[in-house]
């Protein structure tokens, strides 16, 4: 009974879920939809770094600020094509994720949560700040999106985009997770001595985790400034960063399934709350100490527990293949 | 001008000090950073408003109580938080610190925020508002306080520190748990008196700080990163370090905010910490550690 | 001629030096044992010759050729393996992944390919589980290659951790205390082992051990340090005749 609970089992009525969700979705539904999807993005990026690297960044949120940033304000500005604007947004998060890495890369431990914290609130400190081009703390609004021929409801549009990036990339992350990438960061992150003495350049892997997870959070931020058609600087605080890392925690550290769940399982629960700031912050900050103390490897290690075929390379055995 | 500004940022790094001094304690005994440290503070303000504001106590009585509900935040810090994870990683208990940070920030919205205009409180001045001259710029009475406030509590801390049983059983703790342990030190009752410590220090900071500033659940965690700012200033684990680069950013950020642009006194502490953890790991005055293997 | 060679290495720690002007000379084929009370350096030694710890002053040779200023991972993937004192087994991972790993040098899938899971990367893949498995036979560890590795016991975890430095084929293993914690069956088992790793795979191996049978029956000849200095150098019984090293290292031993 419980093998129907298996994770490709589950993966796929998920799919099979969203795929159809803007067939019978009122606007509003289809706007959580849209946003569960994301989360999902997000969350690979951020569990990648985090859960498989194990390098403690906060710099998540920022660098997904500045995907919607970039891809807002090209739209806005020059009038660019959306999909050129989100290209752009993801490309540079990116930069940006390498420009983070590039110091981060001499730090470790807590050195490295104090430096990313204080480059996420540098950056927000930019977007609020940096009125001639960011509009400071008000933001902007994301002109709407056209999708004609395909669709004259944008936010079908910016759905069924966000449907087919999630369906392309967190497959590409998976393989990249099961293959020696996954390995690597792993073993950087058990131990950066014992990988080096496998040959592992940890320099070159860590890197390869920010700018993989910085992609992620780039290519989630021009989707969000698509969908929600205004940016501001609330949208990537350091209360962004929480709900990112709750997510991760919540779902499975360390284990890509865990996180999507995680992503999609707490969505919900955000929207409920989102007219009432502490409940949030009593919410996901308590579900992260909850998580910690009493389910450290998350919902997922329960599943993994309890149902049949939920194993995960990094975590593979025989019969999972 | 400048002695203005300067007069400003010693006060305000009095401050930044008192709140670096409990991450450093608490740092230096656990091999932890509590990212909660900042919204102890906020809370211990918010216990002081209470009794000030709304149940209309005297402001020393009200400092007392914020300090000992302080101390009681920092014990309940280490009960939940650090104690179960006393074996776990580090990246565990930065998660878990920063997940009760907001646990305590949403319970002090709830109850002292979201008010009409923004989650905000003003803490009335403790004490005559108007600037009054000395040494030929104009300062306001709060800020000598401050400043009076902060000198006291460090130097009681420092005695505490260094000359009694307490103080000396938790350098011992910090030198090394096990020797500690061993030579009869209960090294779980010393850990908690470190973070309730840590958190009256702050608490008392809140305090003095609050009738500068307005009060708001957010206010922590600006303190905190002033705080981290200090701290990796000072050496990461640097006592002194930690006093004297608290009031480094305090000065930095003044001068900064004043002759720069004003928006930069809120950005400078950031920019202190990643330069010095890239530049200078160090900080300032430590010395650089073995890699561990 | 010489496999691997370090000379006149020195290397302090906040003002205490750790190791004074040591050097070491193995030979192709060798089994060289490290002893010497704690705090000798040994640790620190291996740490030098696999360029974790750079030293101060000094040279390490492999094959003739200086490797210093390389990082780990170069001087890994020139053929050196290493394991460690305390097991770094990669939580987390299987006892197959752990092995996998220490493959990565070898392997050459990209992060860009392995995303795509292009055939060629699907192939090395398959290969690289392939030799895990046989150098996992090898060490007799193959009935457990899916289990957690860090649920097997200790000296299981030890082989795994052997394992996991011989797939990459190197032609040097560096061990750090294989045999330390290990019942008397099993040292006899790592005995074995070693001498197997020599015969069949033809490495070169430098060991620090403490188990005195283990090191004086399996060892070609035996280096001894003590307070950062190399004391002796010579085959066992070279070295137990060693006042020195009676006076050193055995005294130490009886004292304790």
């Amino acid at each position: 009974m419980l093998r129907l609970f298996s994770r490709r089992n589950v993966m796929a009525a998920g799919v099979v879920f969203f795929a159809l969700l803007p067939f019978f979705a009122n606007p509003y539904v289809l706007f959580i939809g849209n946003l569960a999807l994301m989360y999902i993005l997000l969350s690979v990026g951020l569990n990648m770094l985090l859960g498989y690297a194990g390098q403690l960044a906060f710099a998540h949120a920022a660098l997904f600020g500045v995907g919607a940033y970039t891809t807002g304000l090209l739209k806005l500005e020059l009038g660019l094509h959306y999909g050129l604007a989100l290209v752009a947004g993801v490309g540079l998060a990116t930069v940006t994720g390498l420009a983070v890495a590039l110091p981060a890369l001499r730090l470790r431990g807590l050195y490295l949560a104090l430096a990313t914290v204080a480059f996420a609130q540098a950056t927000l400190w930019v977007f609020t700040h940096w009125n001639s081009v960011t509009y400071g703390g008000a933001g902007f609004r994301v002109p709407p999106l056209d999708f004609e021929p395909f669709t004259s409801r944008p936010d079908i549009g910016v759905y069924v985009l966000t449907f087919v990036i999630v369906l392309v990339s967190v497959p590409l992350g998976w393989n990249m997770l099961r293959s020696r990438v996954g390995r690597a960061w792993v073993a950087i992150r058990e131990s950066e001595v014992a990988a080096e003495s496998l040959g592992i350049d940890i320099t070159r892997y860590k890197s390869i985790a920010y700018v993989v997870s910085a992609m992620y959070a780039g290519a989630a931020g021009g989707l969000f400034a698509g969908m929600l058609g205004i940016v501001t600087p609330e949208s990537f605080d350091l209360f962004q960063v929480i709900v990112h890392f709750c997510m991760v925690i919540v779902g499975g550290l360390g284990s890509l399934w865990g996180g999507v769940l995680g992503a999609v399982g707490l969505v919900g629960l955000q929207e409920v709350l989102r007219a009432f700031r502490h409940l949030q912050e009593i919410a996901f900050g308590g579900l992260i100490l909850f998580t910690v103390l009493v389910i450290p490897g998350g919902a997922v290690s329960l599943l993994k527990r309890y149902v049949p075929g939920w194993k995960e390379p990094l975590r593979r055995t025989e019969h999972d293949e | 001008m400048f002695a203005y500004l300067i007069a400003s940022g010693i006060s305000t790094g009095a401050l930044y000090a008192m709140v670096a001094i409990g991450l450093v304690l608490v740092y230096r005994s656990t091999g932890h950073i509590n990212f909660s440290h900042g919204e102890l503070f906020m809370f211990g303000g918010f216990i002081a408003y209470t009794c000030f504001v709304i149940l209309g106590m005297p402001y020393f009585v009200s400092l007392v109580v914020a300090v000992i509900g302080g101390f009681a935040l920092g014990v309940l810090c280490d009960r939940t938080v650090y104690r179960p994870l006393i074996k776990a990683p580090a990246l565990t208990m930065v998660l878990a610190t920063v997940g009760f940070s907001f646990l305590i920030k949403g319970v002090a919205r709830f109850f002292w925020g979201a008010r009409e205009g923004g989650d905000y409180v003003a803490f009335p001045a403790a004490v005559d508002p108007s600037p009054i001259p000395v040494g030929g710029i104009m300062v306001f009475p709060q800020q000598l306080l401050v400043l009076g406030g902060a000198f006291f509590f460090v130097v009681v801390f420092t005695i505490f520190f260094r000359r009694t049983r307490w103080g000396k059983m938790m350098q011992a703790t910090a030198e090394n748990a096990t020797a500690a342990y061993l030579s009869g030190i209960r090294v779980e009752r010393v850990y908690t008196m470190t973070w309730g410590t840590g958190a009256c220090i702050a608490s008392a900071a809140a305090v003095l700080m609050a009738p500068l500033t307005l009060l708001s659940p957010d206010v922590g965690f600006n303190l905190l990163l002033r705080a981290f700012a200090a701290t990796v200033l000072g050496g990461l684990g640097s006592m002194p370090g930690a006093i004297i680069g608290g009031f480094l950013v305090g000065i930095i950020e003044s001068l900064a905010g004043g002759y720069i642009h004003t928006g930069l006194q809120e950005v400078s502490a950031f920019i202190i910490i990643i330069v010095v953890l890239v530049f200078r790991p160090a900080g300032l005055f430590g010395i650089r550690r073995l890699r561990e293997t | 001629m010489s496999k691997l060679r370090a000379t006149d290495i020195s290397i302090s720690f906040g003002g205490l030096k750790a190791l004074d002007s040591v050097g070491i000379d193995v030979e192709a084929g060798e089994i060289r044992g490290i002893i010497g009370p704690n705090g000798a350096g040994k640790t620190t030694l291996l740490n030098v010759i696999c360029g974790i710890d750079p030293p101060d002053t000094g040279t390490v040779w492999l094959d003739g050729e200086s490797i210093n200023g390389l990082k780990t991972s170069q001087i890994a993937d020139r053929g050196i393996g290493r394991t460690f004192q305390t097991t770094k087994l990669f939580k987390g991972m299987t006892v197959l992944e752990n092995v996998m790993t220490g493959l990565h040098g070898k392997m050459r899938a990209n992060p860009l390919a392995a995303a795509f899971s292009f055939r060629s990367v699907l192939r090395e893949e398959a290969g690289a589980a392939r030799r895990a498995r046989e150098v996992l036979e090898f060490v007799r560890m193959l009935e457990f290659a899916d289990e957690e590795a860090t649920s097997l016991s200790f000296g299981q975890q030890r082989l795994v951790e052997i394992a996991r430095a011989l797939v990459s084929e190197p032609e040097g293993l560096l061990l750090d205390e294989p045999a330390v914690g290990l019942s008397l069956t099993r040292v006899t088992e790592v005995d074995e082992l070693l001498r197997r790793i020599r015969l069949e795979r033809g490495v070169t191996i430098l060991m620090i051990e403490h188990v005195i049978r283990l090191v004086m029956g399996v060892c070609d000849r035996i280096t001894v340090l003590n307070g950062g200095r190399k004391i002796a150098d010579g085959t066992a019984d070279e070295v137990m005749a060693d006042a020195e090293v009676a006076e050193a290292y055995l005294g130490a031993e009886l004292d304790a």
